[in-house]
């Protein structure tokens, strides 16, 4: 009886002391009267966040840990990893993080921001881990790395770690409520470029597409079953500059074909920027073919 | 009293406890407690369910229906902006056993982009009828809009219902509305 009090004790106190330590890992960033969102303070003047969580602005208001409150301004953010950073005014000493893999059915701890200096800790397992995914704004995720755990929305953002204490990365919401890790290798990939250029470059043809069957009548010559339809098109951009309009179905670009949305989002990496790309489509009755150069996608 | 209270009558009057910070939410979700059919009780007296605006409440009932409020641990989860009858029939639903949701809400998130092939593809004249569906458009007014015989109108329509799994037109509405915030990509 007293011994499995003991370990109960032990494993307690090991959550605590590891909850403990990483409270000087976490930021308040302040976005509306009464309601903030948790920050990792990533490098000293750096501070991480989850970008689909952070409000349209330029300047935030932190509370550090301790309960002291910094300026901070928006200096990326990058929607297609789900990155944002913002600079503070005056420097937050950032803890020192370990990488660490994930492991299918390991502990894991997340931390928040508790609006006051303070932290809040949240204790799950990792329930499932596999490798890269592309998000649907076509953002490299370098694993994917899905909780068992709650997690208020106040404390979207913040660092999860494993058992040793290693950092798994930042804690986000994945479509329904679903507890989801971006990876600290994306982190590191990322954020020196967000730090650098305020965005992650990448190509971009000012479209908006919507998967759709291909019309039976086209089946043969369009030697595919689906495409992408074009559902807008922003003003001036590569695509609207070649003609391209909504309602016209994308099969290929340069001969990837459309269905293979994940192929489609490698090709249009950085390096594609400045590229000549001939996109194959249907628009009305027939295929055709026409020529877009790849722009560099506009900061968001 | 709303319909749905008339229909089942008298004895299904639920005791409902309402928590709200604000006293004119508070006043605002009892009448529609009461309006429905049902008797209002404190929060310390045994409530069927306990109707929760802006916070959890404190104690740890099972039957919690939050307006605005997001957990999954919640029974029923409304938008704050909820009606009477979706309020009654919330109600209603929780103290038979059930879960209530809205279907859109929280559907957003950072998800994954989805390779195309493998789910069932609607074909651009399906979207178009989907889209007069949205409207609220009859059949015979679909044909008209899109110069198809009505025949044709019904048969994108089954074939809708078949791809989208669904069994009404608002279902169907709905569905798509789901499937094509997550299908979006944007190059």
């Amino acid at each position: 009886m007293s011994f499995s009090s003991d370990v109960l004790t032990q494993l307690s106190d090991a959550i605590s002391a590891r909850a403990e330590a990483a409270k000087n890992a976490v930021v308040s960033v302040r976005i509306s009267e009464g309601r903030h969102l948790t920050g990792i303070a990533w490098q000293p003047g750096v501070v991480v966040v989850s970008e689909q969580a952070l409000p349209p602005k330029d300047e935030f208001e932190l509370v550090a840990p301790g309960g002291t409150a910094i300026e901070a301004k928006l200096a990326g953010r990058d929607a297609s990893t789900n990155i944002a950073i913002l600079k503070t005014a005056d420097s937050i000493a950032a803890p020192a993080f370990t990488a660490t893999d994930a492991h299918m059915g390991t502990l894991a701890l997340a931390i928040g921001a508790n609006g006051a200096g303070g932290a809040s800790a949240r204790l799950g397992i990792v329930n499932l881990v596999d490798g890269e995914w592309y998000s649907r704004r076509g953002g490299l995720i370098d694993r994917r790395i899905v909780l068992d755990m709650q997690l208020a929305h106040r404390e979207e953002g913040g660092p999860v770690f494993d058992a040793a204490g290693g950092c798994l990365g930042m804690s986000t919401f994945g479509p329904r409520g679903q507890v989801i890790v971006i990876p600290h290798a994306t982190l590191t990939r990322v954020v020196p470029q967000l730090v650098k250029d305020g965005h992650v470059a990448r190509g971009w043809l000012g479209v908006a597409l919507h998967a759709v069957a291909v019309p039976d009548a086209f089946r043969a010559n369009a030697d595919q079953s689906s495409g992408l339809m074009v559902m807008s098109v922003v003003e001036n951009g590569p695509a609207a500059q070649a003609g391209i309009v909504a309602g016209d179905i994308i099969l290929s670009v340069d001969g990837i074909s459309a269905h293979r949305s994940r192929k489609i989002a490698r090709y249009f990496g950085g390096d594609s920027i400045g590229r000549k790309a001939d996109v194959r489509l249907i628009r009305g009755g027939a295929i055709i073919t026409v020529q877009t150069t790849i722009a560099e996608r506009q900061a968001a | 009293m709303s319909e749905v209270a008339r229909d089942i009558g008298f004895a299904d009057r639920l005791r409902v406890a309402v928590h709200a910070d604000d006293p004119l939410r508070r006043t605002a979700l009892c009448k529609a407690v009461t309006d429905a059919g049902h008797m209002i009780v404190g929060e310390h007296d045994a409530a069927d369910i306990v109707l929760a605006d802006g916070g959890h409440p404190p104690s740890e009932v099972r039957n919690v229906i939050g307006l605005g409020i997001v957990g999954d641990r919640l029974r029923g989860a409304l938008p704050r902006e909820a009606d009477t009858r979706q309020i009654d029939a919330a109600i209603r639903a929780v103290a038979a056993g059930l879960v209530v949701r809205v279907p859109v809400a929280r559907e957003s998130g950072f998800g994954a982009m989805r390779e195309s092939d493998g789910h069932a593809l609607l074909t651009p004249r399906e979207l178009e009828v989907l889209a007069a569906l949205a409207e609220g458009m009859t059949n015979k007014a679909i044909a008209r809009r899109l110069d198809i015989s009505l025949h044709t109108v019904k048969f994108h329509v089954e074939s809708l219902f078949r791809k989208l799994g669904a069994r009404t037109r608002t279902e169907a509405v709905a569905k798509a509305a789901e499937r094509r915030r997550s299908d979006i990509i944007m190059l």
